[in-house]
């Protein structure tokens, strides 16, 4: 289910010219990394005595009714500075993580406000991180810095060992000494030594650097991230919001159809009759020809009905299942079209109802914006996935960009679990997969 | 918008009703429908003197023709009309009624809403009708009504009258109503006059009136002359 986007050849080459290794200690990401590390002890001593005082300021006061408000806020405070810091792990580390759900409050008010804070765990959890990310920021935070600073400073020793012999009065950076005697790195070995072990801590620091923000990336997603159950929740809920303003958008339609269509031919022809009606005696050639008007509206109105319950619902995929109802809909395309389906068996009503309607979408979009020759389309099933596959030979270029009718098919197959993936170069050909969850 | 506008037939100009026959402005976005009502009238002996397919458009066409001193004697107006296929065609009916009091409208719609009919009728029940598009097909009746509308009259569609009836608070009244009258009182609200309403039901006129006398009796109305404002009375009987 690969989208191709190009080639990634030249992005290889150029990934491959330099060892990482000594690629690192020069990149961005690990200054981000670095710098990041940094800011946490300044955050982690401001998160920390702000928890540390907020609680145990509400918890000394409980004994008064104005601890509880006192511990809210400052659980709210905690929460605040929650998404402080998932703005600096966005910032600096590129760690994406989701809001937590927000306070389900059932009444506006101070008091419903803190309940929803205090029963929310998202708050809790929230002072739970502002506890613990001091002590793991002090340690990072001496860490990285002496592992950066060493191993630039040893690094570059073969520049900077004369200030010993000529400031300080020994030969060189003491490695060893008691009373008896000192070592000092002195001669040219020891100093080449020296800079190969400081460059042996520089090509490192990144790499302990990042190894370090691998703990702040877990704690940031663990404790200031929504949970999972509540994620997943919130993804039904956009979910379910599609399904249902798709149905209400396709009765919109259905309505509108009608009301345009086949209603309206219906008056017209209610006036065409009701105007032969009263011609009838007086001039009968009229109203011969009214009736036939009329008649001729009749036939319009069927085909429009027809095509309407079409829209709704073949009765072809009912009948027959999605072999002949791809048929049906490939023969009235503009484009001629081979359709494959190669299924065991029928997939639920729902699945098939779905696949159809994609594949129709799909097919309209071949007859008005391709300006293909052909098209085939391929349905088969792979496992607990059913596939449909549309290609043409057309201009390509097509977008599933926000707004775009192919958007629209991606968010409502999303609502079903499913995905939608469009490879379309700009010049052709254009191969659009839809994969959706097979139900027997 | 102005491109919209069809003009069917130059507005004569002249005194405002010449026997029964009335310039009609139609809003209708349906050229179908937008036609096939133009021919209806046309045939019966009427001035269509522009058909839009708009609210907007309706209006400015109305604002046009009042400068020239053209104003037509009535206009009917579809209720879904675009941008937005909701009710411009009532909205723009209200505005027009309240900018110029002796124009009279007639709403045409797919589907009978009470509401509407109140929005319209606010205010006074003068030169003003609501239909369902279906009534159309009942040539006589619906120019019939047309003429009505544009001579100050009214015409609501019996299902609005039905509306109205089934929800008015008064049911207790309503139920005192031997059923002969309560046909009537539905008759009166359409807006027919005394005569109508005998031809209908196949009656004396001299019939019909005492129906009337006893409805507003039981109704506790005071009788009032001239069929709008008997129209307008048992409206607002039925709506408070």
């Amino acid at each position: 289910m690969a989208t191709r986007y190009g080639d990634y050849g030249q992005y290889e080459v150029r990934r491959g010219r330099v060892p990482a290794v000594l690629r690192a200690p020069f990149e961005g990401r690990s200054w981000r990394e670095f710098g990041y590390v940094l800011l946490g002890l300044p955050m982690g001593i401001l998160l920390f005595t702000y928890a540390v005082t907020m609680v145990s300021l509400g918890a000394g006061l409980l004994v008064t009714f104005l601890g509880v408000p006192v511990l809210a806020a400052g659980l709210a405070g905690c929460r605040g500075l929650g998404s402080l810091e998932r703005a600096r792990a966005r910032g600096l580390l590129g760690l994406e993580v989701a809001d937590p759900e927000p306070l389900r409050m059932r009444k506006s008010g101070l008091l419903p406000w803190i309940g929803a804070v205090l029963g929310s765990g998202t708050s809790w959890r929230a002072l739970l991180y502002a506890v613990i990310q001091f002590p793991w920021s002090v340690f990072s935070f001496v860490v990285a810095l002496n592992f950066w600073a060493y191993g630039w400073a040893l690094l570059t020793y073969p520049l900077w060992f004369w200030v010993f012999p000529v400031y300080l009065g020994q030969g060189g950076l003491q490695l060893y000494g008691d009373e008896q005697h000192s070592v000092y790195l002195d001669n040219p070995f020891e100093i080449t030594v020296t800079a190969l072990v400081g460059l042996l801590f520089t090509l490192a620091t990144p790499w302990i650097v990042r190894a370090l923000t691998m703990v702040d990336r877990l704690m940031v997603h663990g404790l200031l991230g929504p949970t999972k159950l509540s994620a997943r929740v919130v993804e039904l809920e956009s979910d379910r919001g599609v399904v249902v303003d798709t149905a209400a958008a396709d009765l919109r339609r259905i309505e509108r159809d009608l009301h345009d269509g086949a209603q309206a031919r219906l008056v017209a022809l209610a006036m065409d009759l009701g105007l032969a009606k009263e011609k009838l005696t007086e001039d009968p050639e009229a109203a011969a020809r009214m009736v036939d008007e009329a008649h001729g509206e009749v036939k319009t109105a069927l085909q429009e009905l027809r095509d309407l319950a079409r829209g709704i619902h073949p009765a072809v995929l009912t009948d027959r299942g999605l072999d002949a109802a791809l048929s049906s809909v490939a023969s009235r395309c503009t484009v001629p079209v081979r359709v494959e389906v190669d299924l065991p068996r029928r997939p639920a009503a729902a699945i098939e109802g779905i696949a159809y309607f994609t594949v129709s979408e799909l097919l309209q979009n071949v007859s008005k914006h391709s300006g293909a020759r052909s098209a085939t389309v391929d349905v088969w099933r792979s496992d607990d996935r059913l596939l449909l596959q549309v290609e043409d030979d057309g201009a390509g270029g097509a977008d599933a960009g926000r707004g775009s009718g192919l958007a629209g098919l991606a968010e409502r197959l999303d609502a079903v679990d499913g995905v939608l993936v469009v490879d379309s170069p700009e010049g052709g050909p254009t191969r659009i997969t839809a994969e959706l969850p097979w139900r027997g | 918008m102005l491109d919209h506008v069809v003009r069917v037939m130059s507005g004569g100009g002249g005194p405002k009703i010449v026997e029964d026959r009335v310039r009609v402005v139609i809003a209708e976005d349906s050229v179908l429908l937008r036609e096939g009502l133009t021919r209806l009238l046309t045939d019966r002996g009427h001035d269509v003197v522009a058909g839009v397919g708009d609210g907007e458009a309706l209006i400015k066409t109305i604002t046009e023709l009042d400068a020239q001193g053209e104003l037509p004697d009535v206009v009917v107006a579809d209720v879904r009309m675009p941008p937005t296929h909701t009710d411009e065609g009532v909205r723009a009916a209200v505005t027009l009624r309240k900018a110029h009091p002796g124009l009279g409208v007639l709403v045409l719609s797919q589907y009978v809403e009470e509401r509407y009919a109140t929005e319209l009728l606010a205010g006074s029940s003068r030169g003003v009708g609501y239909l369902l598009k279906d009534r159309v097909a009942e040539v006589r009746e619906f120019v019939d009504a047309v003429v009505r509308v544009a001579s100050g009259g009214t015409a609501l569609d019996p299902e609005v009258v039905q509306q109205l009836l089934g929800r008015s608070r008064k049911q207790d009244v309503l139920a005192g109503l031997t059923p002969r009258e309560r046909e009537v009182l539905g008759l009166m609200a359409e807006g027919r006059t005394n005569s109508a309403i005998a031809r209908q039901l196949v009656v004396s006129d001299g019939a019909v009136e005492k129906h009337v006398s006893n409805i507003f009796l039981k109704l506790g109305l005071s009788q009032s002359d001239g069929d709008h404002r008997r129209v307008l009375a048992v409206l607002t009987y039925l709506n408070s």
